[in-house]
């Protein structure tokens, strides 16, 4: 499972990062870090990852296949 | 392909003003009924469940906008040349005008005055003991916004109806419509004066809206209704949250005691209050080509109503949806509406309804209902009209 990061479009809320702090972190000028950038969310955090597509509330992330 | 007469049909005017009080049986008996039903007042189709509702709110590609989000064609047409009412490169456009000061990155100087003011208006009613909840819930909004978004200090007290009416616009052309109607024009006169006499604050969003019409990016005559779009939204949703919030956590006493005891569960709080109890009740899209939603098909130009309070209230989506807890994870609810057009003052919002509640938690031991509680009567707003408190001081 990949995740795409629409950044421009993310405005900083910071609900992916309340849901999986450890894939998504706002850094202190609120921009956004995505650990898993192009490379696959390992299995045991695909539901946590998943949350945190679900919560945010610009759909700047999307699960990609 | 299926009929529309396969479609159930929901009779019941959901925009009565005994609906409007009370719409949560009315919600249930839609969600029972299917994904997708015909509503034979308004002659449109609501979507009662979550699934639904996201998938056309993260499918602004098919269903919509620009024919309007409200219910009738009147306002369909005078908010044409809002954020609210666009699609597409043109949307992201006006957002990309003013959304920029609303995001939590650029919210973060506001903060401190936030809590300052939080603390100030949560004292006073401590002090005063017995309150009206949404008075309470008023004051902090009412001290913010209309300086962010450049209001002239003159003729403010007018502000709070004129957004109430706006809101009541974008219902259907019912008699709750025809009553507030001269107080949505109101606003828009008094908007048009704001921008002929150039009168926005300085430095405010309404100033950035004048400086880009001077150069061009829009149209003079559409300042007015952009202003619009930022500051009604901003004022009765948020009063909305606060008291709503007072009332459900004076309600469930235990949840009050969770939150005491433990603050950081503020933001969570501050999603399940707008999970249960959502401001916005619903806004309409329209399909831009034949389509089809739950398997069933819809024409080019339908209209669906997206019923973000009852998404909220699907147990298809959530455990026990009547239950009110703030320890549940209500991040995806929908009260916010969700993707392009999600709603831009969320940061805003988040941030004045949690500092009211921190500013509550130090403060306040037990919150108690002391009389009937009253609904307002909005066909697109849901919340309290009035409702007697008695804060007891920790």
């Amino acid at each position: 499972m990949k995740i795409s990061v629409d950044y421009p479009r993310c405005e900083g809320h910071g609900l992916c990062a309340d849901q999986a702090p450890d894939i998504f972190s706002l850094d202190d000028d609120a921009e956004l870090t995505y650990r898993f950038e192009g490379t696959d969310v390992p299995g045991e955090r695909q539901p946590a990852a998943r949350a945190a597509v679900n919560a945010c509330p610009v759909a700047a992330l999307r699960v990609l296949s | 392909m299926p009929m529309r007469t396969e479609i159930p049909v929901y009779h019941p005017d959901l925009y009565s003003a005994s609906a409007i009080r009370d719409t949560y049986p009315h919600y249930a008996a839609l969600r029972e009924l299917g994904p997708v039903v015909w509503l034979s007042k308004q002659k449109v189709y609501a979507l009662p469940r979550y699934a639904e509702c996201k998938q056309v709110l993260l499918d602004d590609d098919t269903f919509v906008s620009s024919g309007g989000v409200a219910l009738n064609p009147v306002a369909n047409r005078v908010g044409q040349g809002t954020t609210l009412f666009s699609d597409g490169e043109d949307h992201a456009r006006r957002r990309s005008l003013l959304a920029h000061r609303l995001t939590p990155r650029a919210l973060r100087t506001m903060k401190d005055t936030v809590d300052q003011q939080s603390a100030a208006v949560v004292e006073d009613a401590v002090a005063r003991r017995t309150v009206d909840a949404v008075e309470v819930a008023t004051a902090l909004p009412m001290s913010v916004v209309p300086d962010l978004v450049g209001w002239p200090r003159q003729g403010r007290e007018h502000l709070l109806r004129w957004a109430g009416a706006t809101f009541d616009a974008l219902g259907p052309l019912n008699c709750q419509a025809a009553r507030t109607l001269p107080a949505s024009l109101g606003m828009l006169r008094y908007a048009r004066g704001v921008v002929r006499d150039r009168s926005a604050l300085d430095g405010s969003m309404g100033h950035d809206l004048l400086r880009a019409a001077d150069e061009g990016q829009i149209m003079p005559a559409e300042c007015a209704t952009m202003m619009i779009d930022y500051l009604a939204p901003s004022l009765d949703t948020t009063i909305s949250a606060i008291s709503s919030a007072l009332y459900l956590f004076a309600l469930h006493p235990e949840q009050w005691r969770l939150l005491k005891a433990n603050p950081d569960l503020v933001p969570k709080a501050v999603n399940e209050v707008v999970r249960y109890e959502s401001p916005i009740r619903a806004f309409s899209r329209t399909a831009a080509h034949d389509t089809e939603l739950a398997g069933i098909a819809l024409p080019k130009g339908s209209r669906v109503l997206v019923l973000y309070g009852s998404a909220n209230r699907d147990p298809l989506e959530w455990d026990d949806p009547d239950t009110f807890d703030i320890r549940r994870d209500a991040a995806r609810q929908l009260g916010f509406g969700q993707g392009t057009h999600g709603c831009a003052g969320q940061g805003l919002a988040r941030m004045e309804t949690s500092a009211i509640l921190r500013a509550l938690v130090e403060r306040v031991d037990r919150i108690e209902v002391t009389g009937v509680p009253e609904w307002a009567l909005n066909n697109v707003i849901h919340r309290l009209e009035r409702l007697p408190l008695e804060l007891i001081p920790a």
